[in-house]
């Protein structure tokens, strides 16, 4: 598997040196403010079980959402409080920077209700299938079949708070939460009810990532909508 | 026959009282400008220069009067308008000054712009005194023409802001020109000298004072608590007094570098600081900014500044010792010293040493990280403690690094720190 993040740390490890007097000045250090709530290396925090993980997400996908909470396409007063007032190259710094630490691998230890049977196979077969009579696509269709997501723009989805996820598709709902034009998300939220909301970021939170998958390389599938995420500034 | 008696008895006795009461309106009116303000000039056909260097020279200075902080939303188009201002009389909106001529001042004319900066009444009415004409008035003249030839060289916009949302009478263009004769008075704002630069910018357009002053009644600006600091309206951050004796551990370039990036060796800009630099006063010329330091570093203390603390409190020890060894030591050093070029010291912090505790109780809830600046490009921050620390504890650590940092006999309570909870950022 390739493996960016070592040399990637190492470039930053250098840059830091080269700036600053502190001989201990990595990325790290300056951004004690995301730790908090992300973790020490950006994978999440135990018992905090709202935020995301950002590790290993595609550094376009982590990007736009950064500028997203400056600019106002996204809302959440914490984090516009912290990068209201940082420049494109250093949200660019930060998204690369988590973007190059090996992905979250652990499920998501909320105390999200068990699934029913029946509730598990509906929202597998959003996952997998989506619903053609709601013309929602598969979360798999864009965020890969592993779910570990597709780069520039689409992150994973695996491993991510249940509370979390069903936060979103109230914000994509309610346009306190918008990508680039296309906004597919916006459509998927519109057209699924609240039952199959909670499901599908239930099932998705009980997954893990073992195996630490990346997000699939740039093209090397082609999800069946056209969407703002997939012409993400990151694509590099 | 006896109501005429009665009428002409009364007349007698009263009249005394209404000729003094119109007698003091009457001054009272003359000294807010009389008519003056009140001729607002439609049209006029003087032109101004729009040449590449007045150009230059009007976006440079709109840029330092951080017209477009005010006058945009996050992510809105610049100068559309539609910004929030909550006030203690209800919330304004700021208006749209693109150049479309309908929603915006596509046709002011010059005259009628310079009008308005100076006077604060516009063609709609008075305008409410969050928008900071007695600083706009002493400006020069062709500094104001220039900022106007800049603005009309902005793409339009046809964004109409919300209504203002006032309770009475505040919400009466009308009745602000009582409050106009009460607290407005236009002589002492002649325009300053533009050669005076530190002044110039700091009591013209940087209008510094409209957070650093101590306010008086409804929210007026009286001279006396000129730059003497005080709880910005409406956000609940404290400015700190800006004077000699306030700025006394700055060298003058420190002070101008603070300015310029953000930071310096004292700390970084942080709460609405924070957005003042990095909208504003990150475009400074290296001498306009060294200009105001000089200037700030020599005004004298006002009647209404808070006596600066004296001597730093002793070490006490319990458990804001110990919270503050926990969660503070590692980056602000264990006596408070910090680390040079990545965290800044408490000792002597406006934090720290400011009579109100609110800038270092929403510090602590909700960390910050400093402005990128071309002399900080890559900042630091200060990770929040709202979900870590109990509003308890935060009190307990914040008493202790006040008394020994700030030298403040700091009695925050858990009732208070939880009163200040909620971050507003827009």
């Amino acid at each position: 598997m390739r493996r960016p993040w070592p040399t990637a740390l190492f470039l930053y490890a250098l840059a830091g040196f080269g700036s600053a007097a502190l001989a201990d000045d990595t990325i790290a250090n300056h951004l004690a403010a995301c730790a908090a709530c992300h973790g020490e290396h950006g994978e999440g925090v135990n018992g905090a079980e709202y935020y995301p993980h950002l590790a290993g997400k595609p550094a376009g996908y982590l990007f736009e959402q950064l500028r997203g909470f400056r600019d106002g396409r996204r809302v959440n007063a914490p984090m516009t409080w912290l990068v209201q007032f940082a420049d494109d190259a250093w949200l660019r710094e930060i998204a690369d920077y988590y973007a190059a630490l090996p992905p979250r691998t652990q499920r998501a230890d909320t105390g999200a209700a068990q699934l029913t049977p029946e509730r598990a196979r509906r929202a597998e077969q959003l996952v997998r299938e989506g619903d053609a009579v709601l013309h929602v696509p598969a979360c798999s269709a864009c965020h890969g079949t592993n779910l570990a997501g597709l780069e520039p723009g689409i992150p994973a989805t695996i491993g991510l708070p249940a509370d979390y996820i069903v936060a979103q598709f109230g914000h994509w709902k309610t346009g306190s939460r918008r990508a680039l034009a296309p906004d597919c998300m916006h459509d998927v939220a519109m057209a699924l009810t609240p039952e199959d909301i909670r499901a599908v970021a239930t099932w998705l939170s009980q997954q893990s990532n073992p195996d630490g998958m990346r997000p699939a390389p740039v093209g090397s599938f082609a999800p069946p909508v056209s969407c703002g995420a997939l012409a993400a500034e990151g694509a590099r | 026959m006896k109501l005429r008696r009665v009428f002409i008895v009364s007349s007698m006795v009263l009249l005394p009282f209404v000729l003094a009461l119109v007698a003091v309106l009457g001054v009272l009116f003359a000294r807010q400008g009389g008519f003056e303000p009140y001729r607002v000039p439609h049209g006029g056909s003087r032109v101004v220069a729009s040449d590449a260097a007045t150009l230059a020279r009007g976006e440079y200075l709109a840029r330092i009067g951080d017209c477009q902080a005010c006058h945009t939303t996050r992510g809105g188009m610049p100068f559309a308008g539609g910004r929030a201002f909550a006030t203690g009389f209800g919330t304004l909106y700021s208006p749209n000054i693109t150049p479309d001529a309908q929603h915006g001042i596509g046709d002011w004319s010059a005259d009628e712009f310079a009008h308005v900066m100076r006077h604060g009444v516009a063609r709609r009415g008075v305008l409410y005194p969050v928008f900071p004409y007695a600083h706009f008035s002493r400006v020069s003249d062709a500094d104001l023409d220039a900022i106007y030839a800049w603005l009309r060289t902005q793409p339009a916009s046809a964004n109409e802001p919300p209504p203002n949302r006032l309770e009475a009478p505040a919400d009466s263009r009308r009745m602000l020109v009582f409050w106009r004769m009460w607290y407005e008075r236009p002589n002492a704002d002649a325009p300053i000298a533009p050669a005076d630069r530190g002044r110039y910018l700091v009591d013209g357009l940087g209008h510094c004072a409209m957070c650093h002053s101590t306010r008086g009644e409804r929210g007026s600006l009286p001279p006396e608590g000129h730059l003497a600091g005080g709880v910005i309206p409406g956000l609940g951050w404290y400015a700190p007094p800006l004077d000699r004796l306030q700025l006394e551990r700055y060298s003058d370039q420190e002070l101008a570098d603070y300015l310029r990036y953000g930071s310096a060796v004292h700390g970084s800009a942080y709460g609405p600081m924070a957005e003042v630099a990095y909208a504003s006063l990150r475009a400074l010329t290296a001498e306009d900014a060294l200009a105001i330091a000089r200037h700030l570093k020599q005004v004298e203390p006002s009647p209404l500044r808070p006596p600066p603390v004296a001597a730093h409190g002793d070490a006490v020890g319990g458990k804001g010792a110990d919270l503050y060894a926990d969660a503070c030591a590692d980056c602000h050093g264990k006596d408070g010293e910090g680390k040079p070029g990545a965290y800044p010291p408490l000792r002597d912090a406006v934090a720290m040493t400011a009579p109100d505790p609110i800038n270092a109780v929403r510090m602590v809830l909700y960390g910050g990280m400093a402005i990128t600046s071309t002399g900080n490009p890559r900042p630091h921050s200060m990770p929040p403690f709202a979900q870590k620390l109990e509003p308890a504890d935060i009190a307990e650590v914040l008493n202790y690094a006040r008394r020994r940092f700030g030298g403040r006999d700091s009695r925050l309570t858990a009732e208070e720190v939880r009163s200040m909870y909620g971050l507003v950022v827009d």
